[in-house]
């Protein structure tokens, strides 16, 4: 291409403005969705409900963050909700026999080992990620029912001994920092620390250069088959973080918890500019994807729209955010409209 | 010729495009008669793939006009210019690998039986029939039955040609059409180009391969930096002028200088062999020594050096490097060993397109440039602004620029820079300048050459002849996965060289 300096500085600037764009396209989104929903409702835009929809997004937020390394990574984990619900029943099942946070302990050793799993049948096995993590999804949600025998089991102190334990762990759902409740600040603290990671570290780097070119890492002698398992692992571990957070906010472990979660969080962080294609995306774009669909999910509650329309809008708007990366891929060819032809 | 053709088929006047504030095209024209090859030269990044897309309907020119019989023309989108019988044929081909020839000529347009349910279905007797008359018209002799994915490169390029004539195309443009053929198969593209030209079919033909440009074009037109240098009837102009026009300086005739004699051995291959493949394999690479293996496409040659780099598995054999063996079991091993590697097709093994300059040239020396797995910011751009200073890479908007808006020249460079960085004591190289232009080219030889003086071990693999001769001290010939040969740059000739790799035992 022709070098110039003046063109420099320009192109420079044009792909600065260009990366901002899809981030502004987001917030205008979220803005017109809290426009609509205040509209449509006036509980909407209290503190009461913003705090409740914030914390009730805890479960899909977690998850996103290691969701989207993940995806960039040109992975894909189906298994997420269910392995958050057996996560959620071994920390109920081993409350009273080993103690709640020895619980919390193997309930995140087994997220990791669902993760290593999934990993391991991709990486080593070769075997495609939606249907290993789709048999994992099967497993994990059936083994939840096994270990909790289907029911829902409470998390509450109910022996009087353990009840420091029980208190330290209320806090993760009713305890604040300042005025901001802990799981806020926690999720805060965990896009701020991802974001760190995937801009300044070797993981990060990597993630984005297998899910760019998986042949051309391994030819630069990347350990790029580590590094995918590592993905999938920390994918497996953020359900269980999500599952400690949501069995101390229901003060209950239910193998039925977090249903199509998995959805929701694909859709938030495809939603936020996240390629499926891998190689591209963006943890600010998912924060914002996740808030968008909380907001959009919160505000059709609000006006008792039923669950079944809930579901059918946030698959509408999954297939519409995967189409708007198609066209962003150049994988379709839109003509141009009426009022952007070109110049002549 | 041109003289009864007051009108030109096509003529493009007066083109220019930017992107992103980066003047690409400037008052860019050409025009091209009926019957006529027209090649369009030009370093890469000279402009003319955006020339091309433009005509195409890929692109839109901000200000320009195109016209065809001397009549405007608004081209859209690709379709548009489908429709003006505008046709590309571009070095990736676009081909259903599991269909026949005749499914593939056909594709989109099977014509079907008659009847109730006849309409239902593909009529293949009719199928085989149209695809032979279709491949007649140029007098070829293949079968329409075989598929896609069993003929060579140009016989697909041939199948893209026929499909292009049934189209109607009036205009035809090849991009590259001969990088992957050997000498008889440019031989027979030719002889088709030539065919095309007497039905009145226009040409514009892009080439890096001077020589070609020689053989088959009536006229060039060459670009520098998205100007418009010259257009001369081929009559006029010699090899060098037209390299001089290009590059908008005098090249130099790159020959290497004489190898160094009795310095160490850096790497050692033994018997390494792979069924089928490669069989017993044996050569040394010294210190400050340039080896070519020489060898037509598919002779084993990438086969061999991906096999000792790690990346594709071997049957039997050693290595050693510095007297000392080594076991190498991925490219990993092969880079902690200190080898680097430069893959065939560098969009699709080398480049990590999405990622910046920067991050593709530090690829493989994570190791120096991190602390406790953070990237030092400071010390990793400084150590890439050497690579780009001492390579002379081009680019547009600092080493934050994704790769892909590089040339392939450039690029190529990068990919040269990742293996630099990583402090290697061999490099093995396979084809690095496909695709690469002649500024460039002798760029990366005169790199080469200067690596060897400080005593790197290069190994190059090529099938172009030239490229082999210029840059080796020592030729290497191998043909049907056996080493055939081994030539001294000052004593080998073409005629040997290529008796060798054909399994001529001289």
């Amino acid at each position: 291409m022709t070098l110039s300096t003046q063109g420099q500085a320009a192109s420079g600037l044009r792909r600065v403005w260009a990366s901002a764009q899809d981030v502004l396209a987001l917030i205008v989104m979220l803005g017109l969705i809290v426009l609509v929903m205040g509209r449509g409702s006036d509980l909407f835009l209290t503190s009461r409900n913003i705090t409740n929809l914030l914390m009730d997004s805890t479960t899909v937020a977690v998850i996103a963050v290691f969701m989207t390394m993940l995806i960039i990574s040109g992975g894909l984990d189906l298994s997420v909700a269910s392995t958050t619900a057996l996560c959620g029943v071994i920390i109920g099942a081993m409350q009273d026999s080993a103690g709640l946070w020895q619980g919390v302990m193997v309930a995140l050793l087994i997220g990791g080992l669902i993760g290593f799993i999934n990993g391991f049948l991709v990486t080593y096995v070769g075997i495609n990620p939606l249907i290993t993590t789709l048999g994992m999804l099967s497993i994990a949600r059936g083994l939840a029912f096994v270990v909790a025998d289907g029911l829902t089991i409470p998390v509450i102190d109910m022996t009087g001994q353990q009840t420091e334990a029980y208190t330290t762990y209320t806090q993760l759902s009713e305890g604040k920092i300042g005025t901001i409740p802990i799981p806020i600040v926690f999720v805060v603290g965990l896009f701020i620390v991802g974001l760190i990671v995937l801009r300044y570290t070797t993981y990060g780097r990597a993630v984005y250069t297998i899910g760019d070119n998986e042949k051309a890492a391994y030819l630069a002698g990347l350990p790029v088959k580590r590094y995918r398992m590592m993905t999938y692992i920390l994918c497996g571990l953020g359900a269980a973080i999500a599952a400690v957070f949501l069995t101390a906010r229901l003060y209950a472990a239910d193998p039925r918890a977090a249903p199509n979660i998995e959805l929701t969080v694909i859709t938030a962080v495809v939603l936020g500019g996240t390629s499926l294609a891998g190689g591209q995306g963006s943890l600010i774009g998912t924060l914002l994807g996740v808030l968008i669909l909380s907001g959009l999910l919160n505000g059709l509650k609000l006006q008792s729209v039923s669950t079944e329309m809930q579901n059918i809008t946030q698959g509408i708007v999954l297939l519409l955010a995967v189409g708007i990366d198609q066209v962003r891929q150049g994988k379709i060819h839109l003509r141009r409209p009426w009022f952007m032809k070109a110049k002549r | 010729m041109s003289d009864s053709y007051p009108v030109p088929l096509l003529e493009m006047k007066h083109i220019a495009k930017s992107f992103f504030g980066v003047q690409v095209l400037d008052d860019v024209s050409l025009s091209v008669q009926a019957g006529e090859v027209l090649a369009l030269l030009g370093e890469n990044g000279a402009g003319k793939s955006t020339l091309i897309k433009i005509l195409n309907g890929d692109y839109q020119m901000d200000t320009g006009v195109i016209c065809i019989d001397g009549r405007a023309m608004d081209f859209r989108e690709p379709r548009d210019a489908e429709m003006q019988g505008i046709h590309m044929i571009y070095q990736e081909q676009h081909y259903v690998p599991e269909l026949s020839v005749a499914e593939n000529l056909l594709l989109g347009n099977l014509p079907v039986g008659t009847g109730l349910i006849g309409r239902l279905t593909v009529d293949w007797k009719k199928v085989r029939a149209m695809a032979y008359e279709r491949l007649q018209l140029l007098n070829l002799s293949l079968d329409p039955t075989s598929k896609m994915k069993d003929l060579t490169v140009v016989e697909r390029q041939i199948v893209e040609i026929v499909k292009a004539l049934s189209a109607e195309a009036r205009i035809i443009v090849m991009d590259e059409p001969t990088a992957a053929l050997t000498p008889p198969e440019v031989e027979r593209l030719f002889a088709i180009i030539n065919n095309l030209r007497e039905k009145g079919v226009a040409i514009i033909y892009i080439s890096h391969r001077l020589d070609e440009v020689f053989d088959i074009a009536q006229r060039v037109t060459v670009l520098r930096d998205g100007r418009h240098v010259g257009t001369a009837p081929i009559e006029d102009v010699t090899m060098a002028s037209v390299v001089d026009m290009m590059v908008g300086r005098t090249l130099e005739n790159h020959t290497s200088t004489a190898p160094l004699s009795s310095a160490k051995a850096v790497l050692d291959v033994r018997h390494f062999t792979r069924y089928g493949v490669f069989d017993d394999v044996s050569m040394t690479i010294r210190a400050g020594e340039i080896v070519g293996i020489f060898g037509l496409i598919g002779s084993g040659q990438i086969s061999l050096t991906q096999s000792i780099f790690g990346a594709e598995p071997h049957d039997a054999g050693q290595l050693s490097m510095f007297g000392r063996r080594i076991t190498i079991r991925s490219p990993q091993d092969a880079q902690r060993a200190g080898i680097g590697f430069v893959p065939i097709d560098r969009k699709v093994n080398g480049i990590v397109k999405g990622q910046s300059v920067r991050n593709n040239i530090t690829l493989s020396n994570w190791r120096n440039l991190t602390r406790l797995g953070f990237f030092r910011q400071q010390h990793e751009k400084t150590h890439v602004s050497q690579w780009v200073d001492a390579l002379g890479i081009r680019m547009a908007g600092g080493s934050d620029v994704p790769i892909r808006f590089l040339s392939g020249g450039n690029q190529q460079k990068a990919i040269l820079a990742r293996w630099l960085e990583a402090n290697i004591k061999v490099l093995i190289l396979n084809e690095p300048t496909w695709g690469v232009d002649v500024g460039a080219r002798a760029d990366i030889y005169e790199q080469l050459e200067k690596l060897a003086q400080q005593g790197l071990a290069v190994l190059i693999v090529s099938s172009d002849i030239q490229e082999i001769l210029a840059v080796s001290h020592r030729i290497l010939t191998i043909y049907q996965g056996r080493l055939t040969g081994e030539f001294a740059r000052t004593s080998a000739t073409q005629e040997q060289l290529i008796a060798a790799a054909s399994g001529d035992m001289v």
